[in-house]
């Protein structure tokens, strides 16, 4: 079994499960969030390619844009 | 100061003023600023679009640190509502435009900065002026301060083409974000349509949201310390060493006070940064 953590959250996946899989597993619209991996941010360019590994750290977050 | 009228002069041959000297010894005392440092502040020219919670700050910041030219972009007028967290603004403001009125403000909190307002949304022409600076050899900045996606964008946009750094913070509600790019020292890190492309679905802003002034104070606290540091950092030609603030991107969470920092990445298939399409007569 593979354990990851979204925004510290735990969650297990039975697959490997690619990081577009995830997000769209937890109701989330890819063209709405950002997502940092391990202390990486990632462009969604590669959120379909990459699987995720065992104790992986996912950050979801979306755009500020005030000021 | 003598350094501001001769474009290719190099800073380390001339000295700071007594009167200067004084003005920011604080800062010269650091030995990562010195007389050296604060003569590269006086050269430099930053560019703020947004004078609102952010941009009002920083440019009283960057002003009064002893940077040598502004250049402050914003169409908005003051309104009552800016006023818990816009400091630099009074009642007696109201309807007047932003870049204006803190242009006439620094003028007195600020005498050695040079400030030029435009009253107008943000185009990529306006960046003309500080394009000239940095051919002449001097550190160029630009602060994005703006209220939303769109103009994020087009800000981002600009600074890839024109080959500009850019340090952005943005706050919402109870969050905030901050971060660094240069397309010429580190271009690996990318640019802000690599985490968030344009169609990117944004509900977030400071007037559907609200959010609290000193929030908006320590993001743009934050984006003035970067800057200096930036500006700091590179020499006088602006090649710009690779310094350690680039590349990152911050967010802060006002209710916990907690940062949490990621490396940025380029996307090799960005529309913006990913195939270079600069315009021959910005760089
Ligand atoms: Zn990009």
């Amino acid at each position: 079994m593979i354990l990851i953590h979204i925004n510290n959250v735990a969650q297990s996946l039975t697959e490997p499960t690619s990081l577009a899989a995830v997000i769209l597993a937890q109701d989330i619209a890819l063209d709405s969030v950002a997502i940092v991996l391990n202390a990486e941010l990632i462009p969604r360019n590669r959120w379909q390619s990459i699987l995720c590994q065992h104790e992986d750290k996912l950050e979801l977050f979306s755009a500020v844009a005030g000021g | 100061m003598q350094v501001m009228n001769k474009p290719d002069a190099i800073t380390e041959c001339n000295t700071l003023n007594d009167k200067d000297f004084m003005r920011y010894s604080r800062q010269v005392l650091l030995p990562e600023v010195g007389e050296a440092g604060q003569l590269r502040l006086a050269d430099a020219h930053v560019v703020i679009i947004g004078i609102g919670g952010l941009g009002q700050l920083a440019a009283q910041y960057l002003a009064c640190a002893g940077v040598g030219e502004l250049t402050l972009i914003d169409m908005d007028k003051v309104e009552v509502s800016n006023l818990p967290r816009q400091l630099l603004f009074s009642d007696a403001d109201i309807g007047l435009n932003k870049a204006l009125v803190a242009k006439e403000r620094l003028k007195f909190l600020a005498p050695n900065c040079t400030i030029t307002a435009y009253e107008t949304s943000f185009n990529i022409k306006q960046l003309y002026g500080v394009l000239q600076k940095k051919r002449q050899g001097k550190c160029t900045l630009v602060l994005d301060c703006t209220d939303n996606f769109e103009t994020r964008q087009l800000i981002n946009r600009s600074c890839v083409e024109a080959y500009l750094p850019l340090v952005s913070a943005s706050i919402a509600a109870f969050s905030g974000q901050l971060f660094a790019v240069d397309q010429i020292s580190f271009p690996s890190s990318g640019c802000y349509h690599c985490i968030f492309p344009a169609h990117t679905r944004v509900s977030h802003s400071c007037s559907t949201q609200g959010v609290l002034g000193p929030s908006v104070g320590v993001m743009a606290s934050m984006q003035s310390l970067v800057a200096m540091q930036l500006l700091l950092g590179m020499d006088s030609r602006c090649d710009g060493a690779l310094h350690p603030l680039l590349g990152h991107f911050w967010r802060f969470d006002a209710k916990s006070l907690s940062w949490t920092s990621a490396k940025l990445t380029r996307d090799p298939y960005c529309d913006v940064c990913g195939v270079r399409k600069a315009i021959p007569y910005l760089t």
